[in-house]
């Protein structure tokens, strides 16, 4: 089951990489909009920046105990 | 033509009606029957404006019926709906009340064509909605309830404000486009937003909702922040500050929700970050921002009520509220069909194809392109990314699927499917969500401007794609760090929350102790003059003695004490003592004349002498 998924995810992978060199948007408005597979790139970078950049600073700043309010 | 009535009136008459009802069975079916006769109601509502009423020299509106205020109209109608069939099995009839007065106030909003009558209802919906976060009945409950009651009043007094110098300044009631500029309308705006919980305004959304009662929260989800954002479409479309504010919400949102361990919380950042989108849209002020943000609000309206009935279905049945608790539990065999209805909203908020935010997210996205918004483009983008990442990937990973830590042992947790009302509750919102993300003409027809707009074109399908596998696939690599961790996070509540504090450690400590100490010596003071007045007579011997004592004292202080000094004093001290102990007695004090007319005589003295001296 759990490896059948991880086919299905890695196929579903190639194939949006694949029709992303095919199909381009017919008025880009930003020179990124050009470059095939960037939302690929985008998205798995921003995924690595919001969770390293949000953990950061929840642990130097924001998160604190549960009773940080209560005493 | 069927006579319509505000439908405003149809949700407040059925919250007075509700109580009444002791068959618990008639009562389920007016909660059912309530918001299917407000639909029939809008239904057959005509555009146009209606329902004048002058009061105190001004006109009140209660019918400003056009495509905008009928969209949120009807949005609002069928999630009262959704909300009631979710919380048809709960017995307290208090809390259908307070949802109905919610509602009904926040339909008054809705469709009100005037500034006095959008802030009374304004305040209603306030006032009602705290009822469903206090109904939890616990002590966390109640303080956030206060905390959120006493920023929307706040809130209220500074749209009062504004609307009171907007009023004084314009002549008119009239609410409609407001130029963004003066002070009447930016506090105006600076009570619209702090409903539509914009950062730095928003802490109360993530404070209050998760401490609400199951099916509360599901209502809270729906109605304050999206009256904001219809209040904000029809005021203050175009202004540059909202579009920067709705991008930063959007993110902002999405940081906290990394952090949050407690699932109901996670998904109240969600839902900061979507109403981002939406503020971020009126900013953006074209028709096609306009269509989205109207559309993102219906849409998402529908996604976050089967998110929240969801997370809210399994604080229901494990009385477990955080991932932390609930890791390990194996939920995945236990509630199969709720999470499956889960998934269906969690893919709806991440903009999947054939769900319901694809058609209405992109579109303010799209929006920003189109106005070449080249950082709000990519803040929007990155938003989206986070969306996925919590809701559709870290909270349903948490809370059915979540492993615990190695070499811990959690024990089993009890768990079946929810009340069978619930399942249908969500099911009927994830079957909208589908719907209206397969057909999104549906949605499209009732917006406020033509759409143009054409989502499911095969780049827009596949970019979304790209996007949405490749944060999966970055989940998979820090799926160890995404668990959730026992912390709270601060946030802006923090500024009310520690001074009050403080000011709490004041009254107690400071304030109390000045209280006493001034109630002590105020008491001796009344005590020594009772004593005194006990022998009235003898006061001005007293009065001479302790005078007479008192220099001795000082003068023997400056001489140097000895011996027998301070016997003299001891000896004074006790001759006072014992006059002040001799209470009067009339055989001692014979006089000439009776001490009462002796009173009287020195009381008529002055009191001619005070006439004397004023007649001159």
């Amino acid at each position: 089951m759990a490896k059948t998924l991880k086919y299905i995810f890695f196929i579903g992978i190639g194939l949006s990489m694949l029709c992303g060199v095919f199909f381009r948007p017919e008025h880009p408005h930003f020179w990124w909009e050009k470059i095939p597979a960037f939302d690929a790139i985008f998205g798995f970078l921003g995924c690595i920046l919001i969770v390293v950049g949000s953990k950061a600073l929840g642990h130097h700043w924001l998160q604190k105990d549960e009773d940080y309010y209560s005493d | 033509m069927i006579d319509t009535v505000p439908p405003a009136f149809i949700f407040i008459a059925g919250a007075v009606v509700l109580p009444l009802l002791r068959e618990r069975r008639l009562r389920q079916v007016l909660q059912l029957l309530i918001p299917s006769l407000a639909f029939i109601d809008l239904l057959y509502m005509g555009q146009g404006t209606y329902w004048n009423y002058h009061f105190l020299g001004y006109e009140l509106i209660f019918g400003r019926v056009d495509k905008l205020s009928l969209c949120f109209g009807y949005v609002f109608v069928i999630m009262a709906f959704l909300g009631m069939v979710y919380a048809l099995n709960l017995r307290e009839v208090g809390q259908h009340v307070a949802a109905f007065l919610y509602i009904g106030s926040t339909l008054g909003v809705t469709f009100a064509g005037d500034l006095f009558t959008l802030f009374a209802f304004w305040e209603i919906m306030a006032l009602s909605s705290v009822f469903l976060v206090w109904y939890q009945r616990d002590i966390a409950a109640l303080n956030a309830g206060f905390r959120y009651i006493m920023v929307h009043l706040f809130g209220g007094c500074v749209l009062l404000a504004g609307i009171i110098i907007h009023v004084v300044n314009t002549g008119s009631t009239h609410f409609g486009f407001i130029e963004f500029g003066g002070l009447a309308s930016q506090l105006i705006l600076l009570g619209f937003i702090i409903n539509a919980a914009v950062p730095p305004f928003h802490a109360w959304l993530s404070d209050a909702y998760p401490e609400a009662t199951v099916t509360g929260s599901v209502f809270l989800t729906a109605f304050t922040t999206k009256s904001a954002v219809y209040v904000l479409l029809r005021a203050f479309p175009g202004v540059e500050l909202l579009i920067w504010l709705g991008a930063i919400m959007a993110v902002y949102g999405v940081v906290y929700a990394v952090l949050e361990n407690d699932i109901r919380r996670l998904l109240a950042y969600h839902i900061i970050s979507q109403v981002g989108y939406m503020v971020c849209g009126v900013g953006l002020g074209s028709e096609m921002a306009i269509n989205g943000s109207t559309a993102h609000a219906f849409c998402h309206i529908l996604y976050k009520a089967l998110l929240f009935m969801g997370a809210a279905a399994v604080i229901q049945v494990t009385g477990k509220r955080k991932l932390t608790e609930l890791q390990g539990s194996n939920l995945y065999k236990k509630m199969p069909i709720c999470l499956s209805l889960y998934m269906i909203g969690a893919f709806s908020i991440s903009a999947v194809p054939l769900f319901n935010g694809f058609v209405s997210k992109t579109m303010v996205v799209a929006a920003a392109g189109e106005l070449h918004r080249p950082i709000i483009h990519l803040l929007l983008h990155l938003a989206s990314i986070g969306t996925f990442l919590h809701t559709g990937l870290k909270l349903p990973y948490g809370t059915w699927f979540g492993r615990a830590p190695e070499g811990e042992h959690k024990e089993e947790i009890e768990a079946t499917e929810p009340p069978l009302n619930m399942l249908i509750a969500m099911g009927m919102a994830a079957f909208l969500c589908i719907l209206t993300g397969c057909y999104p003409q549906i949605l499209y027809r009732i917006l406020p401007y033509p759409v143009h707009y054409q989502p499911y074109t095969s780049f827009n399908v596949v970019a979304m794609m790209q996007l949405l596998l490749l944060t999966a696939a970055a989940f998979w690599l820090y799926i160890e760090k995404l668990g959730g961790e026992p912390t709270i996070s601060v946030d802006t509540d923090w500024f009310y929350r520690k001074p009050g504090l403080l000011l709490l450690w004041f009254c107690i400590h400071p304030l109390q102790n000045l209280r006493f100490g001034l109630q002590r010596s105020l008491a001796g003071m009344v005590a020594s003059a009772t004593s005194l007045s006990k022998n009235p007579i003898l006061l001005p011997e007293i009065a001479i003695r302790f005078i007479h004592l008192k220099v001795i004292n000082g003068f023997y202080h400056i001489s140097g004490l000895s011996e027998d000094k301070l016997d003299t004093l001891k000896d004074l001290e006790s001759r006072i003592t014992e006059l002040r102990k001799m209470t009067y007695n009339e055989n001692i004090y014979r006089r000439p004349i009776g001490l009462g007319i002796l009173l009287v005589i020195i009381l008529l003295f002055f009191y001619g002498l005070i006439y004397y001296i004023r007649l001159r």
